[in-house]
């Protein structure tokens, strides 16, 4: 969570606008609808954690927010338990079922992860209805206590009021604490560039898990301070309904901001109260609103409000000296007989290859050759059939990407993953988030300094998305380099990049391996890629037919014959 | 110069006049009856006829001493409490027109003890007269009454022995089932199967064919109203052609009309009552009156939320001008309504008759069959 200036101002005037209508205006009903809006809040900024900053469409939120009302409800109306032990067990216990489940759930990915957790809701669901001796059925259980903290009661109405938004506070400051440094930029990443993720030493299944955990553990917080406010708990605090709801707010207000759950929770929990005279017309009226904020704010409230807010940030650019760039330990690379096959199609048939450190080596062939998939199983992103990846005496075969990552392996990729929200300084500095002991401040000098030996100072705080190719390439090689990896492997690095930005893309290169790097360069461009390569290897059809000298590997018959079709002029 | 004893005398006069404005005030202002009924959602049906109930006992209010406002409660109990709270902010609000869902209705009981204000509401879920609350009062029989006449007109009068029971997985189905297993154990004749149904559930056969299997010889239902339709549709349609004796929402002609007659024929169905069959003229006349409002058929859901209404009313036209003097009212007074005498048996259940209505296979206007008067014994 990454906030833009005008943030802070926005929620400090949201809190007082909402603390005078509170004092000042209210009424019972107001101030009972805002309490309902406090408890959305809390449920919100949990969805925000998987289904905002993971990226990951959980429709669990509401099975959560119901686990947690139920645990409350029933220790609460069957036995007496007061809010001080109900309501840490109603945290407690989603969290730990959204821990037990991660294992299996998790491994999912999109509609198959959304059907994964629809089936926790409706199986909670079935659960509370069925159990009539311990959940009262579908009658539910009357008689669930207003909150109690040592025998201090929490009166309705501003008290309580008061009561559920400090705990909104803090849940909100949790989720800053959470995700306002590198840890957040590592989720930007996750969510918006899964492929370079990996390749950054992002574990996404890490990330993953603690935002289903994080999510469960708020929505059973939400749950418990719902079922206080009603009173009662019933199977509708499991329906699909409140799942419906949440998602709505999310989407509406804004899918990672704090100031999106506000808006989000307090838009929609008003929204239908203000159209309630309409009788059943009102939902008419409410889609209409809604279909309105998706129409102008398609990104949500929060984003909207904060793009009228925020004013062009040109922070003044400090004399940075480019560092040099050295990789954080030298190691060569060694791959032994690597087999892939997808199904039928024989990707990679044996491949031996090394990489000595301080070596150039370039990899070419035809379209299909094998080049990329090759890229792949170095890096992690694939898993070869068979063979043998050695990184510094250690066999990192099958590892995941993240764990080649943080071994010394750095890629790029034929098309530069860099996430589009993100400033070019953070994109670069994402690379530091798999590191546990660097912090946002130095990530984001270092980043400086690599941007500013790329020649992209004046850009540092520009966002990806609005950069064009060259830059972009550029900024995908950047952060590669953030990392010092020992190996580093370029997928293209200079396909539609001009003249000027392949010469410095070069001089970068000779530079890296020079201090150590050993470097594999796959490329079409032979202007490019000859001058650079001390030696060059030439895939066909999953095998090398040459390698050595590149004068004499481009005029080798058989890599004429299969890649280039005649011969090649050295430049 | 005023002595003492005048000032004191005047200051008299000044407070004795203060309080007979204020009082004569307190009688000429307003009342507030909010109408707080499910439009949306699984109960929208029913709720639609809650609301015309009421609606139509309130227009006759011929004078503008009696103000009311309608809102929709939707299916959840947060709505619900939402709509409870808005309404209590309106100027002298003496009772609430409650929705007749019970899980909303348990949220709204401690709520309506806070304000100290009496719902009315025709929610047949039995808890919320158990919970020792003086502010509800249902003027629907509860599951106490119309279980016990489902039951006894299956056994006693159709010679039912092995009934299977077949309810709906929600409060109200719940509720009901618990009732009539009872009825139904006390009378000799438990069931051999009894199976529970989402209301989202469309396919019936799976459940038709567990009873055919189970050997039950006649159909008790406990459902909402289409799924209601749903099985006696479906149950024709597979040649089960078991005697079938469906809950309240059979009644309903909105029900009766997703039926063909002939898939009517062998269904009965208890009912608090049954306005559309015709046979008095009170009844009669507030039919014509509901279908010239309304252009809708009334059911027994509108005629008790009507006579709810109309008993408040009396007792506003008695004098009653506060929630309290409301609520001595409905514990304590009897009120002769269109479908039945009410008084509350100290629960707050005002209700203690039932019929059973049955179709002919010709129509789908049902006939009366059976009277249960005051089958508890509480009025």
């Amino acid at each position: 969570m990454n906030y833009r200036a005008g943030t802070v101002p926005l929620l400090a005037i949201i809190a007082v606008a909402i603390a005078a209508y509170a004092v000042l205006f209210a009424s019972s009903y107001d101030l009972r609808v805002l309490t309902v809006s406090g408890i959305y809040v809390i449920l919100v900024l949990g969805y925000q954690f998987i289904f905002g900053h993971a990226g990951a469409l959980s429709l669990a939120q509401g099975a959560f927010f119901g686990m947690g009302a139920y645990v409350t409800g029933i220790l609460g109306s069957q036995l007496g338990w007061q809010f001080t032990a109900t309501f840490p067990l109603s945290i407690l216990v989603p969290a730990l079922l959204a821990a037990t489940i991660a294992l299996p759930v998790l491994r999912l990915e999109s509609h198959y992860f959304a059907l994964a957790t629809l089936a926790l809701d409706q199986g909670l669901l079935l659960i509370a209805i069925n159990w009539e001796a311990v959940t009262g059925g579908a009658n539910g259980l009357p008689g669930v206590p207003g909150i109690v903290i040592f025998d201090f009661a929490v009166p309705r109405g501003l008290a309580l009021l008061a009561f559920v938004w400090a705990l909104a506070a803090g849940a909100a400051a949790l989720a800053w604490w959470v995700m306002h440094g590198l840890y957040g930029l590592s989720f930007t990443v996750m969510r918006e560039t899964p492929l370079a993720a990996g390749a950054l030493g992002i574990d996404r299944a890490a990330l993953r898990f603690v935002a289903f955990v994080l999510s469960a553990a708020y929505g059973g917080a939400a749950g418990a301070l719902f079922v206080h406010t009603i009173r009662v708990i019933s199977p509708e605090v499991l329906g699909f309904a409140i799942m419906v709801t949440v998602l709505t707010m999310t989407v509406a207000g804004g899918r990672t901001q704090i100031v999106g759950a506000i808006i989000g929770a307090v838009l929609l929990i008003h929204l239908p109260e203000w159209f309630r005279g309409l009788e059943q017309y009102y939902l008419v009226a409410v889609g209409v609103a809604l279909l309105l904020v998706i129409l102008f704010a398609p990104d949500g409230a929060a984003a909207y409000l904060g793009r009228r807010t925020v004013k062009s940030q040109n922070n003044p650019q400090p004399n940075i000296t480019p560092p040099d760039l050295c990789p954080a330990r030298t190691s060569g690379l060694k791959i032994t007989g690597l087999v892939k096959n997808y199904g039928g199609v024989r990707a990679l048939a044996g491949v031996d290859l090394n990489v000595a450190p301080g070596e150039i080596v370039g990899l070419i062939g035809p379209n299909g050759s094998g080049k990329t998939t090759l890229a792949n199983l170095l890096t992690g992103l694939d898993r070869p059939d068979s063979g043998c990846i050695i990184l510094r005496d250690k066999d990192i075969t099958g590892l995941p990407a993240h764990r080649i990552a943080r071994l010394g392996i750095g890629r790029t990729f034929q098309t530069p993953q860099l996430a589009p929200s993100l400033h070019l300084v953070d994109a670069v500095a994402a690379a530091h988030a798999g590191d546990g002991d660097v912090d946002l401040a130095t990530a984001r000098a270092d980043a400086r300094a690599i941007l500013a030996g790329l020649g992209l100072t004046t850009r540092a705080d520009q966002l990806c998305r609005n950069q064009p190719h060259g830059v972009r390439r550029s900024v995908d090689l950047a952060a590669a380099l953030a990392r010092r990896p020992s190996v580093i492997v370029l997928d293209e690095p200079a396909a539609g990049l001009t003249q000027d930005e392949a010469t410095t893309l070069a001089a970068v290169l000779r530079t890296y391996a020079a201090n150590g790097a050993a470097v594999l360069v796959i490329d079409h461009d032979m202007t490019f890629l000859l001058p650079l390569a001390q030696r060059l290897v030439c895939l066909d059809a999953g095998h090398v037919i040459a390698q050595g000298v590149p004068d004499e590997v481009v005029g080798e018959p058989a890599v004429i014959a299969a890649y280039f079709g005649a011969a090649v002029t050295t430049p | 110069m005023p002595t003492p004893s005048s000032l004191l005398a005047l200051i008299g006069v000044a407070c004795g006049a203060f309080a007979l404005t204020n009082a004569a005030s307190a009688q000429s202002k307003p009342v507030t009856i909010p109408v707080l009924v499910p439009l949306t959602g699984f109960l929208s049906l029913e709720g639609t006829s809650q609301r015309n109930g009421a609606d139509l006992a309130l227009r006759e209010v011929a004078d503008d001493s009696v103000r009311y406002d309608v809102s929709d409660t939707a299916t959840s109990p947060e709505v619900a409490v939402n709509a409870l709270e808005r309404a209590m902010t309106g100027d002298n609000v003496v009772a609430v027109v409650a929705p007749m869902l019970g899980t909303q209705m348990l949220a709204l009981v401690p709520l309506a003890d806070e304000f100290k204000v009496p719902l009315v509401t025709v929610s047949g879920t039995a808890k919320i007269t158990e919970l020792g609350s003086p502010n509800v009062y249902r003027f629907f029989p509860g599951d106490v009454v119309v279980k016990q006449a489902h039951a006894r007109y299956a056994v006693e009068e159709l010679g039912i022995k092995k009934p299977a029971v077949v309810f709906q997985t929600t409060a109200y189905g719940q509720s009901g089932r618990v009732e009539l297993t009872r009825n139904l154990q006390a009378l000799g004749s438990p069931p051999v199967i009894e199976e529970a149904i989402d209301v989202s559930v469309k396919d019936m056969l799976p459940v038709l064919s567990k009873v055919r299997a189970a050997g039950a010889d006649a159909l008790l239902l406990h459902l909402h109203a289409g799924s209601t339709a749903l099985v006696i549709k479906q149950a024709r349609a597979a040649g089960i052609n078991l005697p079938i004796i469906a809950g309240s929402a059979m009644h309903q002609p909105q029900t009766a009309a997703l039926l063909e007659p002939s898939e009517l024929a062998g269904v009965c169905a208890e009912s608090g009552s049954s306005p559309i069959s015709g046979g008095n003229p009170k009844i009669d006349d507030f039919a014509k009156r509901y279908r010239a409002a309304f252009d809708s058929e009334p059911d027994a859901f509108a005629l008790g939320q009507y006579d709810a209404v109309r008993m408040i009313l009396a007792a506003v036209n008695a004098g009653a001008r506060t929630p309290d003097a409301i609520r001595q009212a409905l514990a304590n007074n009897s009120h002769d309504g269109l479908a039945m005498r009410y008084r509350s048996d100290g629960k707050g259940n005002m209700a203690h008759d039932a019929v059973i209505i049955c179709y002919d296979g010709a129509g789908r206007t049902p006939n009366i069959v059976k009277r249960y008067e005051n089958v508890t014994g509480a009025r």
